[in-house]
């Protein structure tokens, strides 16, 4: 606009009017292309339902805050949490999903907003530093230990760590200062190394390949209300009482592990819990998903999908193989139940495969209990789907309670230490999910 | 917008005088013009910010109509009907007020409540299994899951409750 109005004439109040009138459309057309491009932003955030939400960067250089917030729980709770967040964000639980190749350097900022001094291990990652000095225990002038790692200081203080991403896989990132509580208020995050040049794969074997729209983080966890409403009033806490109450997957109990990402009305938990996944097909879809466990808890948690087994193909980000140089072997396992330790991750693929060479009339999935025990979860109700196989609705016996859109079926995965599978002891919710598998022709609804 | 819309056509003088009737219509059309093209932007974005209102999902504040007949024979408050599992699946979330009543409504697994929609003729009464299998507490939420039969619930719309002859309308679906 400014080399157009230098080329009018002086005189010309017409042109300059005709400007105007153009300069105002012209204003007017791009906010309302801003207002457009808005509400366009927000479809495509719903557009991402489910799956993994990476945080990237070109520089792999995060930086986030320590910050307080508040989480909702199904059963109507509200508990005082801690939470790493992007510096650029809000509060959030669990902090960001981050996402690096291995080999390339990493830096990550942490500011701090809590009361107290904080900081951030990498369990895993070698050579770490902070503020360029080797990352390393500090203790007091007696002798004490106050942090596993150089800290940011309270009410504003920051630290920088650096490192380089190391062997492809999976890692937890959490609070290395005052840990058993900082932790348990909930300073934790999940780091997801890629294998340079095969970002589709978990590690840097080629039969570790996975389908990268159907790849999912669980990180598990637990809450004791009582520990955060007395560190919400600076109360001491009596950890010879503690007793967690709520089991959260991603920061959610069930049903909330089956919302999706970022919905509205969880928007400190952004992210969800749900596998959504077709048949395994060796034309069409020959890859598995790839689901990521970590356990930022306190206890052992025995997660047991139903319905399939899954292959465990790294534990603490290295391949489970041999020692070959040549040629390690493979040392992948199926498991039906994946036990993740706490602090440890645990990656597995999965897929669904039709073994029994299902087929709607011929070799329909029979409709009586308890046959299909795969479907079932506890007593007479279940969720099996009404339907003789995918795609496909069929009669079902009147004590089965049905879960179906287009014939898909629904496999719930959860903790198998069932007292984890609850919301404050009410059955079920907790540590639970469902694992989602459409006809292979999809879902027309959905 | 508004500011850009009032802008008044301002008719130009030139040297010689009242411009050439010609000219001034030709102007004042894609003054016009680019004026209608303004106005369909304007109309677009108010629809599209109205459908957003509307639709709800963006809008968790959007409270849940309340029924005293309801709440009074079930014992529970409705709090929150959601699609989830990636639209196959909706949550109904809803606070004990009443505990026996809550009871007695929880157990009745023949007659769930039923989910029919406002926006399209599909509705769905498929209760999954998880039920609570505990005893309730007073101002506690607890949930249903349903299978979201054909889609019939959508984000961003209004559902109605039905049970027992009770109807709860223009519950939003989050």
């Amino acid at each position: 606009m400014r080399l157009n109005r230098s080329r009018r004439h002086p005189g010309d109040a017409a042109s300059a009017a005709r400007t105007r009138r153009r300069t105002g459309i012209l204003a007017a057309v791009g906010a309302l292309v801003a207002a457009v491009a808005v509400g366009s932003t927000a479809g495509a955030q719903a557009a991402t339902s489910e799956g993994l939400l990476c945080q990237t960067d070109p520089q792999q250089t995060f930086s986030l805050t320590a910050r307080t917030g508040y989480v909702s729980t199904p059963d109507g709770n509200s508990i005082y949490m801690w939470g790493y967040g992007m510096s650029s964000g809000q509060f959030q639980l669990p902090g960001p999903v981050l996402c690096v190749t291995s080999g390339q350097p990493v830096t990550v900022i942490l500011h701090n907003d809590l009361p107290e001094a904080t900081s951030i291990l990498f369990p895993g990652q070698k050579a770490v530093k902070a503020n360029g000095n080797p990352a390393q225990p500090q203790l007091d002038t007696g002798g004490s230990l106050t942090s596993m790692v150089q800290p940011a200081g309270a009410s504003g203080g920051s630290v920088t760590y650096t490192f380089t991403a190391g062997s492809p896989g999976t890692y937890l990132y959490s609070s290395g200062t005052d840990v058993t509580k900082q932790q348990q208020m909930g300073l934790y995050g999940a780091l997801v190394v890629r294998p340079a040049g095969a970002a589709g794969q978990v590690n840097a074997r080629p039969d570790s390949a996975f389908n990268p729209q159907h790849e999912y983080v669980f990180l598990l966890s637990e809450i004791d209300p009582e520990v955060h409403l007395a560190v919400e009033r600076s109360q001491p806490v009596d950890w010879g009482a503690y007793n967690a109450r709520y089991y959260l997957i991603n920061g959610r109990s069930m049903p909330d592990t089956l919302a999706p990402n970022n919905a509205s009305w969880l928007p400190s938990q952004p992210y969800g819990a749900l596998v959504h996944i077709k048949p395994y097909d060796a034309a069409s879809n020959p890859l598995p998903a790839v689901i990521r466990y970590l356990n930022a808890g306190r206890g052992n948690y025995p997660f047991h999908p139903h319905g399939s087994d899954e292959r465990v193909v790294n534990k603490d980000g290295h391949a489970l193989q041999g020692t070959s140089a040549t040629a390690p072997q493979d040392l992948s396992y199926l498991k039906y139940d994946i036990d993740v330790m706490p602090g440890q991750t645990v990656d597995a693929l999965m897929d669904w495969r039709d073994v029994e060479h299902w087929d709607a009339t011929s070799n329909p999935i029979p409709t009586q209990l308890p046959v299909i025990t795969d479907q079932l979860l506890v007593g007479a109700d279940t969720w099996f789907s009404e339907s003789p196989y995918l795609g496909t609705k069929g009669t079902y016996p009147s004590n089965i309670t049905v879960n179906n859109e287009c014939g898909e079926y629904y496999h719930v995965a959860h903790s198998h230490a069932l007292q984890q599978a609850t919301n404050y002891g009410a059955a079920f919710g907790g540590m639970m999910t469902v694992f989602r598998i459409d006809p292979p022709a999809g879902c027309p609804t959905s | 917008m508004s500011t850009t819309t009032a802008v008044p056509p301002v008719q130009p003088a030139g040297p010689s005088g009242p411009s050439d009737p010609s000219t001034r219509t030709g102007r004042e059309g894609r003054a016009r013009a680019a004026l209608a093209v303004v106005a369909v932007l304007v109309v677009a974005v108010l629809g599209l910010l109205g459908a957003r209102a509307l639709r709800g999902g963006d809008d968790p504040g959007r409270p849940v109509p309340h029924s005293a007949a309801m709440e009074t024979a079930l014992g529970v408050r409705i709090s929150r009907v959601a699609v989830v599992g990636d639209g196959g699946l909706v949550t109904v979330s809803y606070v004990v007020l009443d505990v026996d009543k809550a009871s007695r409504f929880q157990a009745d697994v023949k007659h769930p409540p039923v989910l029919r929609s406002e926006a399209r003729d599909g509705s769905t009464n498929r209760v999954s299994v998880m039920r609570q299998g505990h005893i309730n507490r007073a101002g506690a939420t607890y949930y249903f899951v349903y299978q979201n039969t054909g889609g019939a619930l959508r984000a961003g719309e209004d559902v109605t409750i039905e049970y027992g002859g009770l109807r709860l309308e223009h519950v939003p679906v989050l």
